[in-house]
């Protein structure tokens, strides 16, 4: 594999500035023929934008593309597309109600006088299939695929048009373990046909695997490249961090509470998404769930606050086991800041006051009555405990922006008397600002001696607010951090698979 | 427009209500168009009379839309209803008892049905639209097994013939049984915490159920009230008619849901006014009962209907940021500026 060295593709000197950031400063990135190159990186490294720039959605605003030695310009995603570059999307994009080759040709479908030929479709993409002997079938309809069948019918879709270099970011995230498997399995012959592939994962293990080589962004800039000789996990996680990352933010000096229990969950399992989960969290504490999306922290969650339902163990609140209903943990004095508080969070189209009342009509109404002035009270209350902006109780949820949305989901539960709050990715798409006002409304909570359950993926916002963190993957605790210093790189490993101190096999 | 006319209360409700200012200018334009003739007494009751009957099955269907659903069976419910006050009259007489037995029964159906539409609705994922469009089907071959297919016919009795035909300071009785209604509706979707929660709902099912709101039962009781309003009005139609038939009110629920649309109810659940919704309703009522005294001929309403439903929608869909339409006109004005 690393015989062939010759280059397929080179960037040099890339530049994207975002009003006044440099995004991308200088960076040179280039793919061997038939090679797996992973592009790493924390979250604003600059590994999106420069993907984003070889794709055609972004142009740039300095250095040179090359393409099989000839310098390209990439404005558009039609001249990536033509240059033989290709995007597996997240999202799939697939038609589910059609077969693999309608799929794989729509837009491109072969014709006779204006027919559609079936025959000569079926058997162009069989050709295909059976040429790089990926397990699914030309006339199989797409919905009754498995999630990783989908994702090879996109990858035969690139193929269908040349491309002769695939991007796939995080392909595995919705995949199973063993559906994980067979795509490394794919991704090996795509190798070995001479097909170059960019990698990008925050899967550390499956990346060390399968690339060939590894480029590190940090801060926009080339932290770095390895040949796959040369890769040592613990050096590759300090290029990503980077060395002159202040002491504060990279790490956290934890401490176990001595205060009382109030959530304590015994051998927690859904079959499927998590298994024997085991934690207790005190008053006063924040107990950060840490680790990779998926990995079975949101479902837990929402379990505790039932929400989810679960297969076995004990949950046990104020030391009673509890089989928990939304309305019993509302009454329980239970909050939840969902995951996605666009689609969980609010309803855009009434006012903060209407949004944050919705959950003290158990304390405002009369007789199932409702007084305006008492909404009202809520609202002004909601707004001054969260410093929302504007500080207008009336506005519609739906026009403030996400920091100050979040704020409004924080009111909903900040305005009544809270035992317990559930925290899910609190400050995703959130400016920095509002970042720091929503941890700072964390530690209140805590300091006023409610238990904090937070799910968090941000490294630095886990570092931020934990008091105790555990770091769960594919469904299960895998590490804890009680007492002493708990570093960035720590919990980067942990998440990612390598648990060094741990002896679990 | 100088600052003490702004403050005027009248013109603070006008200007919060742009419905109420075209019925306005309708109402006017008419009346001259009419030399008069539309802005009579006898002419605008006939109006009321003629709209208290959506008016009635508006206050209810509306829940059903504000919930985040749509129920075409208040025409179907009305016609079952209508039909069982019918059939018990006829079969077990008019004594007080039996009326009062009739209108429960009545009544009763539209809250089953109602009922049975909810519990499907809440707890499965399936198009109200489409399910409702159904059941509306179903409820009319019901109708016409209990009628027979014959035309029934309400004699001699006192509280039908009274609701009917009476009038209190001139004004027919269903008026003011829509008023009563319309009263109700606001009361509970502004003053209640089921009026919050229906809002809520509508507005973002997940989030509110997150938040504690029993949303499944919040649908529930939105497909009964609906279902329930439009017995009511089923019954009121009867009462008018003094009969019942395999087909009365039928295809009502077009110009039920017509008024909701264009009263500003939004389709997507969630935002709306139940008074927005009447308001659409006498739009609707004022310009057919203008177009005829105009003389445009009947083949051209439904048309004009149409077509101020399509400005009504076209409202609806341009006011969501991100919609195509809204980037449309946003570039329109752009271009303008």
């Amino acid at each position: 594999m690393s015989e062939n060295k010759e280059l397929l593709f080179e960037m040099k000197n890339i530049e994207k500035i975002f009003s006044h950031v440099h995004a991308l400063d200088h960076v040179n990135f280039d793919v061997r023929k038939g090679e797996v190159h992973a592009l790493l990186g924390e979250n604003g490294a600059g590994k999106s934008t420069l993907i984003k720039i070889l794709t055609g959605v972004y142009t740039k605003d300095g250095g040179q593309i090359y393409m099989d030695g000839k310098e390209i310009e990439i404005n558009s995603r039609e001249d990536a597309a033509n240059a033989g570059i290709a995007v597996i999307f997240q999202e799939l994009s697939l038609i589910p109600t059609l077969s693999v080759y309608q799929n794989i040709l729509l837009g491109k479908e072969i014709s006779k006088f204006g027919f559609i030929s079936d025959s000569a479709e079926k058997k162009q993409i069989q050709d295909l299939i059976d040429h790089y002997g990926f397990p699914v079938k030309a006339t199989d309809i797409v919905e009754t695929l498995s999630v990783a069948q989908k994702q090879m019918v996109e990858i035969l879709k690139a193929l269908a048009t040349d491309a002769k270099l695939i991007i796939m970011d995080e392909p595995t995230a919705s995949l199973s373990s063993r559906e994980s498997e067979l795509l490394f399995k794919i991704i090996n012959q795509l190798r070995d046909k001479g097909v170059s592939i960019i990698y990008i994962s925050h899967r550390l293990e499956e990346v060390f695997n399968l690339s060939d080589r590894i480029t590190i962004l940090r801060d926009g800039k080339n932290a770095g490249v390895i040949e796959k000789e040369d890769i040592v996990p613990s050096e590759v996680v300090k290029m990503m961090i980077g060395k002159e990352v202040s002491e504060s933010t990279a790490s956290r000096t934890l401490k176990t509470s001595d205060a009382e229990t109030v959530l304590e969950v015994k051998h927690l399992t859904h079959l499927g998404y998590y298994d024997d989960v085991s934690f207790e969290v005190k008053k006063g504490e924040v107990l950060v769930l840490t680790g990779l999306v998926g990995s079975g922290r949101t479902e837990v969650v929402r379990t505790i606050y039932g929400a989810d339902p679960y297969d076995s163990g004990q949950i046990l609140f104020e030391g009673k086991p509890i089989k928990p209903t939304i309305s019993k943990s509302v009454t329980n004095g239970f909050g939840l800041i969902p995951e996605d508080r666009r689609t969980q969070g609010f309803s855009p189209l009434l006012s903060v006051t209407k949004n944050v009342a919705l959950t003290s009509y158990d304390k405002i109404a009369k007789s199932g009555f409702v007084k305006a002035s008492d909404e009202d009270k809520l609202g002004e209350k909601a707004v001054e405990l969260t410093d929302l902006r504007p500080a207008n109780p009336k506005v519609k949820v739906g026009d403030l922006s996400g920091g100050n949305q979040q704020k409004a989901v924080l009111g909903k539960w900040l305005t009544r008397d809270l035992k317990v709050i559930l925290i899910d990715e609190p400050t995703v798409g959130i400016d920095i600002g509002a970042k720091d006002e929503i941890y700072n409304i964390i530690e209140g909570l805590a300091s006023q001696g409610v238990a904090v359950l937070m799910v968090s993926s941000d490294i630095a916002e886990v570092l931020r607010v934990a008091h105790r963190i555990l770091v769960m993957r594919e469904g299960r605790v895998i590490k804890e951090f009680n007492d002493g210093v708990a570093t960035q790189e720590d919990i980067l490993l942990a998440s990612s698979g390598y648990v060094e101190n741990q002896e679990e096999a | 427009m100088n600052e003490k006319l702004k403050n005027n209360p009248v013109m603070k409700v006008l200007l919060g209500n742009s419905r109420l200012i075209v019925l306005l200018i309708m109402v006017v334009v008419f009346t001259v168009l009419t030399s008069g003739k539309f802005f009579t007494y006898k002419n605008l009751i006939n109006i009321l009379y003629a709209v208290s009957l959506y008016g009635i099955m508006i206050t209810g269907a509306a829940f059903a839309v504000l919930v985040g659903g749509i129920d075409r069976t208040v025409s179907g419910n009305a016609a079952l209803s209508g039909a069982v006050v019918a059939m018990t009259i006829l079969t077990r007489g008019v004594g007080g008892g039996n009326v009062a037995l009739a209108i429960f029964l009545g009544l009763g159906c539209g809250a089953l049905s109602g009922l049975i539409h909810g519990l499907i609705l809440s707890r499965f994922n399936i198009p109200a639209f489409l399910l409702t469009l159904a059941t509306n089907e179903v409820l009319y071959g019901i109708v016409q097994f209990v009628t027979g297919n014959q035309l029934i016919y309400i004699r001699e009795c006192a509280l039908m013939d009274y609701i009917g035909q009476v009038r209190w300071l001139g004004i027919p009785i269903p008026v003011y049984i829509m008023i009563a209604c319309v009263i109700f509706s606001y009361i509970v979707l502004n003053h209640t915490v089921y009026g919050r929660q229906i809002y809520s709902v509508g507005g973002n099912r997940i989030s509110s159920e997150l938040s504690g709101v029993p949303a499944r039962r919040d649908i529930l009781i939105a497909y009964i009230i609906s279902g329930f309003m439009g017995a009511l009005a089923g019954f009121v139609l009867s009462s008018m008619n003094q009969q019942a038939s395999s087909t009365q009110a039928k295809n009502y629920e077009n110009d039920v849901l017509a008024a909701i649309v264009v009263g500003g109810v939004s389709m997507r659940g969630g935002s709306g006014t139940i008074q927005g919704a009447i308001l659409g309703a006498f739009l609707i009522g004022v310009i057919g009962n203008g177009m005829t005294l105009i003389g445009v001929d009947a083949i051209y309403h439904n048309m004009i209907k149409g077509l101020i439903i399509i400005a009504a929608i076209s409202i609806d869909m341009a006011s969501v940021p991100g919609s195509p339409l809204n980037n449309f006109l946003r570039k329109f004005k752009k271009k303008k500026a």
